[in-house]
């Protein structure tokens, strides 16, 4: 019966873990689909979390989650206008937007709440009990008793594979990423496509930030996406661009980091560290192609025209 | 007998009046007319840079004139974009960089085209079999489930054909469609075009290969130099005519000496700096060169005439050293001098100053090396030296290279690669896009190179320019689809060596 | 005349690109301080005051902190330089750093000399090693650099967790973090009384010799032309441009490698997993904002060391929250992309 227990609350816990990684990785992917590897991402996640934060705190948690988003987007919208607009290295300016929005949200956080960050009390979203799948024993209460984000991320992964792979602007969308120039000679606006693209990767990591305040923890502090937008990317390589793919691989680094949790509180002398690296590891692999043929979008991380 | 005529008094699918394209001081087309009848197979005939492709863009809404109309079906239009001209029912098969690698053959056609997609962007039910059926009604064999990048040229060529006839089209254009295709697979192509030609599309042949235009084309236009010089039915014109019409008579120009005459093929082998024998080269399933031999010799300008793309790129890296054959030997001298086609990026770096440039190439010789350093000092005097021997107009050795104009930073490649070899010169196109005066210097400093050496090196000169072959070069051969062919003593004319390099000594027997 | 005017203007053109960014840096940086309601002249002045204010200050904080960014800003630049996105840095500075660490506290016998040579190859060693994973994905398979040696880091970071949490973790076992070097390993302070330590005259070394190398020396060149135009690297004929940016990618990861061991060597006396609070990224920044000149690094280290030793003062003295200096870095960052952007969409437009 305890094991049952632990192993729920280990199911939880990576659920937990894997839904923000999910909910930015899934945005990654579109972004990356068009070409853009936004690296910025880990900023969009702090101003989603630091948004998230003070809209919830004004206008209630779920204003917070509309708040994350729009800071969200408005960090990879700065993004979007060096990497996309000016074409400069997109490594580079996602780098500095990373930097300056570690650094300006703990700039306005202690400007707004204090030098000391005195402990923020946010009122979390509620759960949303769904009828029925909640009653699933195990996985019910892990996987449909939870907040709205969750079943965001559910509904997402395999709508955006649909729109990727079943929709003339999915298809426009990949074509951007593959070849711009072949896009373009279909008439397909490849600047403006690329942008909507970063826009869209930026709100869905400023979600991931929100749901980290306003879910996962009730509270912010500075740098707490603690590489979360950086993991994001990796979780897209180890998915292989592929939504539902995204969504495995975002489980599994989520059940890797619930792994260590369980595995301090059990004691277990077991070199935890090692389960983190693992998932990096294997997107290295899944680069190298081990696990069959995985390529990225042949012009990712490229500016057009070249 | 013509299709055109069947068609009667229906406004042209195309026509172009007084059409002027300018790219900075080069006049691409030069009040150029041309008009494409329903259902005509319109041959569109020059050399390489005649303005072929840039009048099909401008039709294509790629380009937008500078002066002169573009009349669609008897409607003026002004083009924007590709998808304007699509809307119209325009379409183009370019040679290079139209379809997504990644993407199956009927991803890429889904993806130019309006019809495949609801309206709510969704596939549209029943696209595929309707595209299957087109392929069959066009006699076309594709496979629509391969992906463009595993697919050989010819299949990747019929997708790009289906992809732009799956919707109205009045106008098709295909811009040297033929270039890359086995002959086998030229004539399945040229069937095709018949077959859409038959259903009232006007198509368009952009080409260089005479024989092919006239086995499909009703009426031929010959552009030279951005200038319309011939239109009319095919049938009007010999294969000869066109031939000169397209290269020109050769125009009077001063000889810098005499020709060392072909009889001298029997000299003494240790005159011979570079030869390849049975040379194949390139990617291992389609080699660029497929069996080449040759002589460079000292003393003597080598020319290798022919259209660019039949290998020129390849045999000019084997030469210098920088492609390794895959099959047949070639002996080259090791650091032989190189002025690549692209002297832009591959002669000179554009962010490097002018010294650094020619370090570029002399940076590991004994003369510029001080111990384990660079003799910067030594090579900005070179530098200097060189500037002012080449007569290049240049602010001096700091100046980047990206500055100096085209003629001038050739003026500088000449000079640097002339330094650097007294063995074996390559020079592609030396000439390409200088005025008549920066042309004329860099010819008469490969020839005294040639003649006046100490010892007088070996000059090959590779060039689709007929009129500077025949000025310099000593023996001349013909570079066509992988293959040399020499040119005898009594074929030393524009158009005879035409003829050959457009591969249309056949037709011209024919006839 | 027109030659004089010639050399000024180029003499003049690496630094104006550089001086402008820092100019419209700061403009954006008083403005966004004005607008979060502190003094831009209160700031600026205790920033500098905590970076500048006195000899020990400069020499124990000001350089101590510069000396990570130099080491890790030239190994930035020699990737960059011969066209390697090496956003590596990072993980090859703890791989260093861990491999020397790990060699020190094994071999504490070993006399003074030796120890320091043998720590310092192993250190490179280790950084080149976490680097040849991604140099081997490149030529092998063709996988981009960027998002290799992006896992790479992180791999990095825990296994250093793992290793200070366990094979390596201190004897008391109280602290993730290893047992302290044997004094033969670490570094002399420079002046008696600061904290600055001969690690930083390696990286002043290394930045003279980089300069040198690059500049005066055909390897050097060969690096220059495989990055700006390996196309015409090729047709020189002269070496294969590949082959170069890989011996430069890995010079690179060496040089991250001795960062890392250096940091610990002159400063912790210990290896833990928070060694680095993310030189390897900043040193993107140093090493653009130095326009990869190696000589220019050293400057660009040092602003940005005097960004992190002022920031405190700044935080103490003016009110102003430490966390503006890594936005403010940022937006050097940025402005030095615009300008670049602007200085060639304006060379385009003269030609």
């Amino acid at each position: 019966m305890a094991d049952v227990g632990v192993f729920a609350s280990f199911l939880a816990a990576a659920a937990g873990l894997a839904i923000p990684l999910a909910l930015a990785a899934l945005g990654e992917t579109v972004s990356e689909r068009a070409g853009v590897i936004n690296i910025g991402l880990e900023g969009s996640v702090i101003w989603g979390a630091l948004g998230g934060a003070m809209a919830g705190l004004a206008a209630g948690p779920y204003a917070g989650l509309a708040g994350g988003a729009i800071a969200g987007t408005a960090a990879a919208l700065l993004f979007g206008l060096f990497a996309v607009g000016l074409n400069t290295n997109q490594i580079i300016t996602g780098t500095a937007v990373t930097i300056g929005s570690l650094g300006f949200t703990g700039a306005v956080f202690q400007s707004r709440f204090g030098a000391t960050g005195l402990a923020l009390e946010l009122k979390t979203v509620p759960s949303w009990k769904l009828p029925l799948l909640s009653e699933v024993p195990l996985l019910g209460p892990v996987l449909f008793d939870r907040a709205p984000t969750f079943y965001v991320v559910y509904l997402l992964a395999p709508a955006l594979w649909w729109f990727l792979f079943r929709t003339r602007w999915g298809l426009a969308l990949r074509s951007v990423g593959e070849a711009p120039d072949a896009a373009h000679a279909a008439g397909i606006g490849v600047i403006r496509t690329r942008m909507l693209a970063v826009l869209f990767g930026g709100f869905m990591a400023g979600l991931a930030g929100a749901h980290l305040c306003l879910v996962h923890t009730g509270t912010f502090s500075e740098n707490m996406s603690a590489g979360k937008g950086f993991i994001a990317v990796a979780v897209v390589v180890l998915g292989r661009w592929n939504p539902p793919g995204v969504l495995a691989a975002a489980c599994f680094f989520g059940a890797a980091e619930a792994l260590q949790y369980v595995l301090q509180a059990a004691n277990a002398d077991l070199p935890y560290p090692l389960f983190l690296a693992l998932p990096y590891v294997l997107s290295l692999a899944a680069l190298a192609g081990w696990f069959g043929r995985s390529r990225a979008p042949a012009t990712l991380a490229l500016p057009w025209p070249r | 007998m013509n299709a055109a005529d069947a068609h009667g008094d229906a406004p042209p699918a195309a026509r172009l009046a007084g059409v002027t394209k300018r790219f900075g001081a080069v006049v691409a087309l030069d009040r150029v007319c041309f008009e494409l009848a329903p259902g005509e197979i319109h041959g569109l005939l020059g050399e390489n840079g005649a303005g072929k492709t840039t009048l099909a863009r401008v039709l294509a809404g790629l380009l937008s004139p500078d002066e002169g109309q573009v009349e669609i079906a008897g409607t003026s239009v002004r083009l924007r974009n590709a998808a304007d001209a699509r809307r119209l029912g325009v379409a183009m098969v370019h040679q290079h960089f139209s379809l997504v690698p990644r993407f199956t053959g009927f991803e890429n056609v889904a993806l130019f085209n309006e019809g495949a997609w609801t309206p709510r962007g969704r596939a549209t039910p029943g696209y595929r079999a309707h595209v299957e059926a087109r392929a069959a009604e066009l006699g076309l064999a594709v496979d629509l489930d391969m992906r463009a990048d595993q697919m050989s040229v010819g299949q990747r060529q019929r997708i790009e054909i289906l992809k732009a006839l799956m919707s109205e089209t009045r106008v098709l254009l295909l811009d040297e469609p033929t270039a890359v295709l086995a002959p086998k697979e030229v004539e399945r192509l040229l069937a095709v075009l018949r077959r859409v030609a038959r259903s009232g599309t006007g198509v368009v042949l952009v080409a260089h290969k005479l024989d092919e235009v006239l086995s499909a084309a009703g009426r031929v236009t010959v552009l030279r130099r951005g200038k319309q010089v011939l239109a009319g039915p095919a049938r009007d014109f010999s294969a000869r005519e066109l031939a000169v019409a397209m290269v020109g008579e050769p125009v009077g120009r001063d000889r810098f000496s005499d020709k060392i005459s072909l009889e001298s093929d029997g000299r003494e082998s240790a005159d011979v700096v570079a030869s390849l024998t049975d040379v194949v080269a390139g990617s291992p399933e389609a080699p660029s060169l497929r069996g080449v031999t040759l002589a460079a010799r000292r003393g003597e300008i080598l020319g290798v005439a022919g259209v660019e793309g039949n290998g020129q790129r390849e045999l000019a890296a084997v030469l210098a050293g920088v492609l390794q054959p895959l099959s047949g030997v070639a002996r080259v001298p090791s650091k032989p001098g190189w002025m690549p086609l692209d002297r832009g990026e591959e002669g000179l770096v554009g962010d490097f100053p002018l010294d650094e440039n020619v370090a570029l190439a002399l940076h590991d010789e004994p003369a510029f090396r001080r111990g384990p350093w660079l003799d910067w000092s030594g090579i900005k005097k070179r530098t200097k030296a060189l500037l002012a021997d080449a007569d290049v107009a240049a602010p001096g050795p700091e100046a980047f290279a990206a500055t100096l104009s085209g003629g001038n930073q050739q003026r500088l490649l000449v000079a640097r690669e002339l330094d650097r070899s007294k063995e074996l010169l390559i020079a592609e196109s030396p000439t390409r896009g200088l005025d008549v005066k920066a042309a004329r210097a860099v010819r008469r400093r490969l020839v005294e190179f040639a003649r006046n050496g100490e010892p007088p090196p070996a000059v090959v000169l590779i060039s689709p320019d007929l009129d500077e072959i025949l000025e310099l070069a000593d023996r001349i051969l013909v570079l066509v689809r992988g293959r040399l062919l020499p040119v005898g003593p009594s074929d030393r004319s524009a158009t005879a060596i035409g003829a050959l390099m457009l591969a249309a000594g056949d037709a011209v027997g024919r006839r | 005349m027109a030659q004089m005017g010639l050399r000024i203007a180029r003499a003049l053109q690496p630094v104006a690109q550089p001086v402008l960014a820092l100019a419209a840096t700061l403009a954006v940086a008083a403005a966004l301080l004005a607008l979060g309601g502190h003094s831009p002249a209160d700031a600026f002045g205790a920033l500098v005051q905590g970076a500048f204010g006195s000899w020990n200050r400069f020499l124990s904080f000001t350089l101590v902190q510069a000396t990570p960014l130099l080491l890790t800003g030239l190994a930035v630049a020699v990737a960059f330089r011969a066209g390697a996105w090496n956003i590596g840095a990072e993980g090859q500075l703890l791989a260093g750093a861990l491999a020397g660490v790990a060699l020190a506290i094994s071999w504490p016998e070993a006399s003074a000399l030796v120890l320091l040579a043998a720590t310092f190859a192993a250190a490179a060693a280790g950084g080149a090693a976490w680097a040849l994973v991604p140099i081997a994905m490149k030529t092998r398979m063709g996988v981009g650099e960027v998002i290799t040696t992006l896992l790479m880091n992180f791999v990095a970071l825990f296994l250093a967790q793992f290793l200070v949490q366990g094979p390596l973790r201190e004897s008391r076992g109280v602290f993730n973090m290893t047992d302290e070097i044997p004094a033969a390993a670490q570094l002399a302070p420079l002046f008696p009384g600061t904290r600055l330590h001969a690690g930083f005259l390696v990286g002043l070394l290394l930045a003279g010799g980089l300069w040198l190398y690059m500049s005066r020396t055909p390897g050097g060149f060969r690096v220059r032309v495989a990055g700006a135009s390996p196309r015409a690297a090729v047709a020189s004929g002269r070496f294969d441009p590949a082959r170069v940016v890989r011996w430069s990618f890995l010079a690179s990861g060496a040089i991250a490698g001795l960062a890392g061991w250096i940091q610990v060597a002159g400063v912790t006396g210990r290896m833990y997993e928070g060694l680095s609070p993310g030189w390897g990224y900043t040193a993107i920044a140093v090493a653009l904002l130095a326009r990869l000149h190696p000589g220019a690094i050293v400057i660009s280290a040092v602003v940005f060391g005097a960004l992190g030793a002022g920031g405190g003062a700044m935080q103490r003295d003016a009110g102003v929250p430490e966390a503006w200096v890594r936005g403010t870095e940022a937006l050097l960052i940025l402005a030095l992309l615009a300008v670049d952007r602007g200085f060639r969409a304006a060379s385009k437009g003269d030609s």
